[in-house]
């Protein structure tokens, strides 16, 4: 049996059996829908809606057919099943923007990005499009209307029928080629959180949609709703059908067995979901760390040699260890998050449920694009099935990593921890919802007995050592936008913490019994957008501020004006009205607060919680920087700080007198503060003029000036520091090319003021040894004349930042130049103390 | 009068050894203790040292030389309430080896045996030990880890060529380009010209001193701003033995291990502050004897003689390293520049800082694996 098919038929049954109200407890319910192979064949009394339009039927299996097959080319198993899910099969969200672009030439009409994402089934699609072909092109957006005729089964009044006509399955059967299809979980990474939403892949048709696209995006309330709108009422709302799915999922809580109380002793075998992402994995390592137990981790592959592997892949890439001391304390299970029992064998399975002491969920499928029924099965079945675990057998804790994302409603006024979660209805990002719809089931089994704790993390930054970060995050686009563009979107806070931080929290609570069974928010510090600012400033990046519509348009154009693939998520997000309003509420919701975690901390002599601030963020920005997302300033940019530098001197060649004159006009140059700080490097522009070497002028092609170079330790065992390093790289008129090496030192003599000023330098050929050496030394009356009065600042910058630029660069420098003069005068002080008399010790035993 | 700075006991004179010498105290594990021979090693100037071999059980493994750094012990690679590297040694296939060289705390030189310069440590210690290891293991691989002070030593050794031929060797903490904050070496520099007349060692144990003696402010200065409230641990995470500098990150240590710090590090002598200042200051390895012919054999500045270098080094630091900072990393940048034909990679362990790489409850996931890496890539 194909395997999509089998999840197909799973996912019609569990619905079914969601609506229905059989005895069967979820487990029994589960293993049913686990081991059904197609029951959906003797499932005929759910298709007796559609009795009426037999031609219509057809159109529409017709349609599904082609969809699925446009849709299975865009999948690594090349197939799709008319009722599996885009997404869960393992189709990507470029993939999923390819699709659309390739389906609207199909179809010859214009299709909404957010319809595919909120239900990648092909068996929807068609019949939602075929509503929606039927009527005028006046109410074309909202199919609700003409559906209800069309299809008459998706009515408010009873949920069951909201379910797709049983029309499905047969198209189901029929319409899928036989044949073996792969296994879904061999997807690439992406179906599931641990490796989150949106590839990085350039995507051509990503940039080359928005013109199609941007007229949905400029009317945000046209998100289909098929309840049609609430009189007067304009906020966004959730789709109807959504609604009534999400009050089936929950109702699913309700059949959990009642447990008892967990033994409250700190964890020794713990059962970790979604190890494989990035939060999950930090997780593992901490819990590693700070505890004595052994982690069996859920990793979505084959067998265990390859969950070993990609759980290997995982870590290594968050600059993580990975080493035999790190196998010897995890086990991995091979599974799915997804299918019941985790997919794995009843064996395993009662097992874990009698061994394993604490269940932590981790896994989600984070991706702001998609729909609730697209996410459901990661992120509420998914975190149900481990409620089912925890309740079996031996009681256990779970511990769940849910999200602020559960307040994240527009207009919502308080985020405390035990604060009331959002309107569901009116949530309209499939992510919110999902995640809002876990939590509350969860919270429901609490009324059966299980210690369920949610720890709700905000945005999770990267790394604050590591600079690891997560690519798919939208805090990472968003970061590395504002250093580009140098703008930032009008927020209240930012509620963002760095993973170190979110995974030391989480893993404290799941090692402290006491802890357990509460609500928690990782969220840190929130930074308010003045401590943004004045970060980026600090950072020597001035960010101007403007409003959200206006930063969005702004950063749209930018990015459709240079593209930069890396970034191309970030695009999508801007562009889907569902995202944007997920964006929306998050940049206009309040602090979180976390009273609770923060007495916690304190009282387990943790460090408290700091802002993830400018420092804290080097690291994660220079890999985003290095990995292509952010920028860095580059010595081609325009200068952030520069002044002249006039040397003049003598060189000859190397072992006569020095006799010949030579003078230096260079120009001395900052891209940014950062990397003065961090390479201590400045920009070298000029001429070199020095007749000896030839008689024109040389220019300086490529020009470095390091500060206290190697800390500045001698070139050879003695006193003389080095205080400056010039490298400079040549060419004459006549194309020849040259390289003149410099240093000012610093010495334990009373010339100090000239040891800043007398830079010894050697000349020679490019890829030749030295031909010239000398010393030239810059005049004592231009060096306060250019090098301190003449220093010039970027006119971009308000006069405030120009000063603060100047005084910080002269603080810096002069700092700098302090310690490297003071270095040999303290090792000639050294040797004077050494001279003192050493006396016999005077005390034995005390 | 409460406190009363004359002693109302007089203190237990020592018991002058005319037969005895100094023997190093029992090591402090959990392995069978059949497995663990100690060897009565004694460096060429006539100094007893400590060497214990851990039986694998099996012939024909790499071994693995352990160095500890100044005023700790062999101790410190065995600690009982931890997965340590001895452990995940000889579980991985080494034979480990552990020197107690004489700035060990098993040894009482520390406190009242006659004094040494590092020279000493690079000149007869460490390669009297590699010589008797070199007896026994025949022509199998020879690896060295060696931490703080006990690499920097090895360092000089290195360049000197007195210790050729080894398989690999990890440095934790500081090589050849030894680095300090400055306020940490101003602060070194003054209380140790202030205390030189006073006293020659720092103890950190205060149980031994008593609560009222002359090191009662140097405890008190220690005490200053910390979070813990025991005295060993304020004068070592605090205050690094009264410079400010921190040796650990605090909650990177298992309580047992953190309780018991004062039997893992013994006291500091300050009659080796001239060496290492003369060291610091020079950001390079320098030998103490100028005039000494005896010590002719070291190298004056061992970064000028770094060519001589002949293994590959792995060089290790914890991202929070609070009194060494990132001198490993400028010793890559350094030897990068000047030799770049030396094997030398660099590795940071992020959110460790000095003694906890060894130390720590975690550092068998963290600072091991990379350990075990270079070992295997090198065996």
């Amino acid at each position: 049996m194909p395997e999509t098919n089998e999840a197909a038929g799973q996912r019609a049954v569990a619905e079914q059996i969601e609506h229905g109200g059989t005895g069967l407890g979820l487990n029994d319910l589960l293993a049913k829908v686990g081991a059904a192979g197609t029951p959906t064949g003797q499932d005929p009394p759910a298709a007796p809606a559609d009795t009426g339009d037999a031609p219509a039927e057809r159109d529409e299996a017709a349609l599904t057919a082609e969809i699925a097959a446009v849709a299975g080319r865009h999948l690594p198993s090349g197939r799709l099943a008319p009722d599996a899910d885009f997404f869960d099969a393992g189709g990507t969200s470029v993939a999923a923007v390819e699709l659309v672009a390739e389906l609207e030439e199909l179809l010859g009409r214009e299709i909404d990005l957010d319809e595919v994402f909120a239900d990648a089934r092909p068996a929807s699609l068609a019949r939602r499009w075929l509503a929606s072909g039927h009527v005028p092109p006046t109410g074309a957006t909202v199919p609700g209307g003409p559906r209800a005729a069309d299809a008459p089964a998706p009515v408010a009044a009873d949920p069951a029928t909201v379910l797709p006509p049983g029309a499905a399955a047969p198209a189901a059967a029929g319409g899928t080629p036989p044949g073996n299809t792969p296994l879904p979980p061999a997807s690439p990474p992406g179906a599931v959180a641990p490796a989150g939403p949106v590839p990085l892949a350039a995507s051509p048709s990503g940039a080359a949609r928005p013109a199609a696209l941007l007229p949905h995006a400029a009317a945000p309330l046209a998100v289909p709703g098929p309840a049609g709108p609430i009189g007067g009422d304009l906020a966004p709302r959730a789709r109807r059908e959504d609604l009534d799915q999400i009050l089936a999922d929950l109702a699913l809580a309700d059949r959990l067995p009642f447990t008892d109380l967990p033994e409250p002793v700190p964890p020794r075998r713990i059962l970790l979901t979604g190890a494989t992402g990035f939060l999950g994995s930090h997780l593992l390592l901490d819990l590693l760390r700070h505890s004595d137990a052994h982690v069996y981790c859920l990793v979505r592959a084959a067998d265990e040699d390859a969950a070993l592997a990609r759980l290997g892949e995982a870590l290594r890439s968050y600059r993580l260890p990975w080493s035999s001391e790190v196998r010897r304390r995890i086990t991995v299970l091979p599974g799915d998050l997804r299918h019941p029992r985790l997919g794995l064998s009843e064996e395993t399975w009662h097992t874990l449920a009698r061994e394993v002491d604490s269940v932590v969920g981790v896994a989600a499928a984070v991706d702001f694009l998609r729909g609730y029924r697209s996410l459901r099965a990661s992120n509420v079945l998914g975190a149900l099935t481990l409620a089912e675990l925890a309740a079996t057998g031996r009681p256990k804790p779970l511990h769940h990593i849910s999200s602020v994302a559960v307040f994240n409603e527009v207009g919502i006024t308080s985020m405390g921890e035990d604060d009331p979660l959002a309107h569901v209805d009116r949530l309209v990002s499939g992510y919110d919802q999902s995640k809002w719809a876990a939590e509350t089931a969860l919270r429901r089994a609490r009324d059966h007995g299980l210690v369920v704790t949610a720890l709700r993390p905000g945005g999770i930054g990267g790394h604050t050592t590591t600079g690891a970060y997560n690519p798919l995050d939208l805090s990472s686009g968003l970061i590395s936008a504002f250093g580009r563009h140098r703008t930032v979107p009008a927020f209240r806070y930012l509620n963002v913490a760095p993973v170190d931080r979110v995974s030391r929290v989480a893993a404290a609570v799941v090692c402290e019994p006491d802890a357990w069974g509460f609500d928690y928010h990782l969220t840190g510090v929130p930074s308010t957008l003045d401590d943004v600012v004045r970060d980026m400033a600090l950072g020597g990046m001035h960010v101007r501020v403007q409003d959200w519509d206006e930063w969005r348009a702004d950063t749209l154009a930018r990015l459709e004006a240079e593209p930069v693939p890396e970034l191309a998520f970030l695009g999508r997000v801007l562009r889907s009205p569902t995202a944007l309003k997920l964006c929306e509420a998050t940049l206009t919701g309040p602090a979180a607060e976390d009273t609770r975690t923060a007495a916690l901390v304190d009282a387990l002599g943790l460090p408290p919680a700091a802002r993830y601030d400018s420092r804290a963020q080097l690291r994660t920005y220079q890999k985003l920087a290095a990995d292509g997302l952010a920028r860095l300033p580059h010595r081609d940019d325009r200068p952030y700080l520069w002044f002249d530098e006039r040397t003049e001197g003598s060189v000859g060649p190397v072992g006569a007198p020095a006799s010949e004159p030579c003078s230096m006009a260079l120009t001395l140059s900052l891209a940014s503060m950062y990397q003065l700080v961090e390479e201590r490097r400045i920009d070298v522009a000029g001429e070199v003029t020095c007749p000896a070497v030839h008689p024109g002028p040389l220019t300086v092609a490529h020009g470095d000036v390091w500060v206290r170079p190697d800390e500045g330790i001698p070139h050879q065992h003695g006193l003389r520091h080095r205080l400056l390093r010039y490298r400079l790289e040549l060419t004459d008129l006549d194309g020849g090319t040259w390289w003149l090496e410099g240093h000012k030192y610093a010495r334990a003599r009373r010339d100090v003021w000239r040891q800043t000023r007398a830079l010894t330098v050697e000349i020679g050929r490019a890829g030749e040894s030295a031909s010239f050496a000398g010393e030239v030394v810059v005049p004592a009356d231009t060096y306060v004349r250019d090098q301190i009065d003449g220093i010039r600042v970027d006119p971009r910058l308000t006069g405030r930042e120009r000063r603060a630029a100047k005084l910080t660069w002269l603080a810096w420098f002069g700092l700098e130049m302090g310690r490297g003069l003071a270095g040999p005068f303290a090792r000639a002080a050294a040797d004077l103390l050494d001279l003192r008399r050493t006396p016999a010790p005077t005390e034995r035993h005390r | 009068m409460i406190f009363r700075t004359t002693r109302t006991t007089r203190p237990r004179p020592a018991l002058r050894r005319v037969r005895t010498t100094p023997t190093p105290r029992p090591l402090r594990h959990r392995l069978d203790a059949s497995r663990v021979e100690e060897i009565p090693l004694h460096a060429a100037d006539g100094v007893r040292l400590g060497l214990t071999r851990v039986d694998p059980g099996d012939r024909g493994r790499p071994a693995v030389l352990l160095l500890h750094g100044h005023t700790a012990s062999a101790d410190m690679f065995l600690l009982p309430e931890t997965r340590n590297l001895v452990d995940v040694l000889l579980d991985e296939g080494y034979e480990p080896w552990l020197l107690d060289w004489r700035g060990s705390c098993r040894l009482p030189y520390n406190e009242t045996g006659r004094r040494y310069t590092y020279d000493d440590v690079a000149l007869y210690d460490i390669p009297a030990a590699v010589s008797h290891i070199r007896e026994r293991i025949g022509d199998r691989p020879l690896f060295a880890v060696a931490h703080c002070i006990g690499s920097l030593t090895l360092s000089l050794s290195m360049t000197a060529g007195l210790v050729p031929g080894l398989a690999g060797v990890v440095s934790q903490g500081v090589f050849l380009t030894p680095k300090l904050a400055g306020r940490t070496s101003l602060r070194m520099t003054v209380a140790g010209e202030l205390l030189r007349t006073r006293i020659d060692h720092i103890p950190v144990d205060f149980r031994t001193v008593g609560l009222w003696s002359k090191y009662t402010p140097l405890f008190a200065l220690a005490s200053r701003g910390a979070d813990c409230p025991d005295p060993t641990c304020q004068i070592l995470h605090n205050s690094a033995w009264g410079t400010g500098a921190s040796l650990f990150v605090h909650e990177n240590l298992a309580e047992a291990t953190h309780d018991r710090l004062a039997q893992l590090l013994g006291p500091a002598p300050l009659w080796i502050l001239p060496h290492l200042r003369r060291i610091e200051l020079a950001r390079t390895v320098v030998r103490w004897h100028d005039g000494d012919h005896r010590y002719r054999a070291l190298p004056a500045n061992a970064l000028d003689a770094a060519g001589r270098i002949d293994t590959p080094v792995l060089l290790l630091a914890g991202s929070e390293n609070g009194l060494w900072l990132d001198s490993q990393k400028l010793c890559r940048d350094v030897l990068a520049h000047r030799r770049p034909e030396l094997d030398v990679t660099y590795t940071e362990i992020p959110g460790y800082g000095h003694l906890d790489t060894f130390l720590g409850r975690g550092a068998a996931l963290d600072v091991y694996g990379h350990i075990l890496d270079f070992l295997g890539a090198h065996r």
